[in-house]
């Protein structure tokens, strides 16, 4: 039970964005994708879900090949894909006409979750979920009944985690998950990526600029450049690292910590 | 000389690779959301309800516009029909150029500007902060829960808003033949079944249907489509709205060809018809 990608290449016209991308997610592990800005992070997320189709390589979740699902009989199985895979995108990308209550209780209303659990969820089954998982991104009740455009950015941003948990994915997805938040706001929202990837036992896989967050929560971290992959480990071997981008990233973070910072 | 020669040959090429690769990405669209459809139910609701937001939005506009479409060819048509003492003539040249023509024409580009800019808008924005990406991660075909609905919404309240705009031009023009041109109402009524009568409004539905369709492609496609953060929204809404525009202005020349030739050909074979008996 895993991500795998073999061989992964994508182009967006002239530009190579992922050049013969090769890694392995392994169940319960918490893959943390660091890089520069327009390196294939986020592209590599939405390979993931189906959402972008490689130019060749295939993609593995689970016993599903997802780079094989963007023909018409490939298609049918994309939602198997999507149903094991939540993704948290980096705008909060909640619809603005619906409810917060209504935005979490999205993915509880498809058919995708119909065919999951095998039978309709009843409106009270609905309240519930959307409640606990409420309760899992530390909002209160209040905020149910306002829309994504009442409340604060930060706050958007548990909704929009609420909604990602709803349909209880077995693979979390995070897109840059703290950009436009103040330090504060940053720092929960990575004390909550941990406490929900641990708590809730998922596989998950967080791209992201943050290497002091990556350093304390990952099990492996993985460094795209230029479309390439420049090193995959653990956050032991991160630290030692001599390949240039890797420890300038590293000497970056070092300057934003506390001087008495020793990595465990 | 010759090296800008070439870059402006190869800037226009580019430009009319552009505008036909456009046009060929808004048909497939409409084909595949026609696709979708037909393969795809439960659509009622959210079609209803896109249905009476667009025409609540719209009603205003439109009837306001409808006025003054109207009074304008009246006072153009009565200028010209005075000289040659035809005026018994002004109820029919203006119901019949309103409906076929002017109505739909002009009604459609206000459509376009309104209704068209704000699905582009709303579809883009959706598109750039990845709601569209997120609907779809969740297991929704966006084609199936935005497109569709809007698609639909806009065909037919167009083809009602711009059925209740060619009411009110008709209904203004009269006002305005009274009021300015001191024609008696009777009269102006009365010479409207010589030039307007059911093939007219099959033309004025026809070209209605076929502006509002244009009007629905475009506006969703260009915004399904958008990409790059607010710059890409906006540059979304404006090819949207230069797109449309064209494209109405060629349907239009295409359909009245088109519509010529088979009203020719309709009574032909009614006289070889009438002849037989």
């Amino acid at each position: 039970m895993s991500i795998r990608f073999e061989e992964v290449h994508k182009s967006f016209g002239p530009k190579k964005i992922l050049d013969g991308v090769t890694f392995e997610v392994k169940k319960g592990e918490i893959l943390f994708i660091l890089g520069k800005s327009g390196m294939g992070k986020s592209v590599t997320l939405k390979h993931i879900i189906g959402v972008l189709e490689p130019d060749s390589g295939k993609i593995h979740v689970d016993q599903f090949e997802v780079s094989s699902m963007f023909t018409e009989q490939g298609r049918d199985l994309l939602p198997k894909v999507r149903q094991r895979c939540g993704m948290v995108f980096q705008h909060p990308a909640l619809l603005d006409s619906l409810s917060n209550f209504d935005n979490i209780a999205f993915g509880l209303r498809t058919p995708q979750y119909r065919e999951k659990i095998g039978r309709e969820p009843s409106v009270d089954e609905i309240d519930s979920i959307v409640r606990e998982k409420l309760k899992l991104v530390h909002l209160t009740p209040d905020i149910l009944s306002l829309f994504p455009g009442e409340v604060s950015y930060g706050v958007q941003k548990r909704v929009s985690m609420a909604r990602t948990l709803a349909p209880g994915p077995e693979y979390l997805l995070f897109d840059e998950p703290t950009t436009g938040l103040d330090p504060l706001s940053t720092s929960s929202i990575n004390e909550l990526i941990n406490e929900l990837s641990r708590t809730l036992k998922v596989t998950s896989i967080i791209v992201s600029h943050d290497m002091a967050c990556a350093l304390s929560i990952a099990d492996q971290i993985l460094f795209l450049d230029q479309g390439k992959i420049l090193l995959m480990a653990p956050p032991s071997e991160v630290v030692k690292s001599k390949i240039p981008l890797v420890s300038e990233f590293f000497q970056e973070t070092l300057s934003l910590l506390p001087p008495d910072w020793r990595f465990e | 000389m010759i090296e800008r020669l070439n870059l402006y040959l190869e800037r226009s090429g580019q430009a009319i690779v552009d505008v036909l690769h456009e046009f060929g990405g808004a048909w497939l669209f409409m084909g595949k959301v026609i696709r979708i459809y037909r393969k795809t139910s439960g659509y009622g609701k959210p079609i209803i309800a896109q249905v009476a937001e667009v025409s609540m939005r719209t009603m205003s506009t439109v009837i306001f516009a409808g006025v003054f479409v109207g009074a304008i060819l009246v006072l153009q048509f009565d200028a010209m029909l005075r000289r040659f003492d035809a005026q018994a003539l002004l109820g029919g040249l203006n119901t019949s150029a309103t409906i076929r023509e002017v109505g739909p024409l002009i009604i459609s580009f206000l459509l376009a500007g309104k209704i068209g800019a704000y699905t582009t808008a709303e579809l883009a924005s959706m598109r750039v902060t990845e709601q569209i990406d997120a609907v779809e991660s969740l297991g929704t075909d966006p084609i199936q829960y935005l497109i569709i609905p809007r698609f639909f919404g806009i065909v037919l309240s167009s083809v009602i808003l711009l059925s209740i705009g060619l009411f009110v031009s008709v209904a203004g023009a009269v006002l305005v033949a009274q009021s300015f041109s001191g024609m008696n109402i009777y009269q102006y009524i009365a010479s409207i079944p010589r030039f307007a009568g059911a093939w007219t409004l099959f033309e004025g539905l026809v070209r209605s249907t076929l502006f509002s369709t244009i009007v629905a492609t475009i506006s969703t496609f260009k915004g399904y489509t958008a990409s790059g953060g607010a710059r890409g929204v906006g540059k979304a809404v404006t090819q949207s709205a230069i797109y449309i525009n064209i494209y109405i202005v060629l349907a239009n020349f295409i359909s009245t060809s088109l519509l010529e030739w088979i009203h020719d050909f309709v009574y032909w074979i009614a006289g070889i018809l009438g002849g037989l008996k």
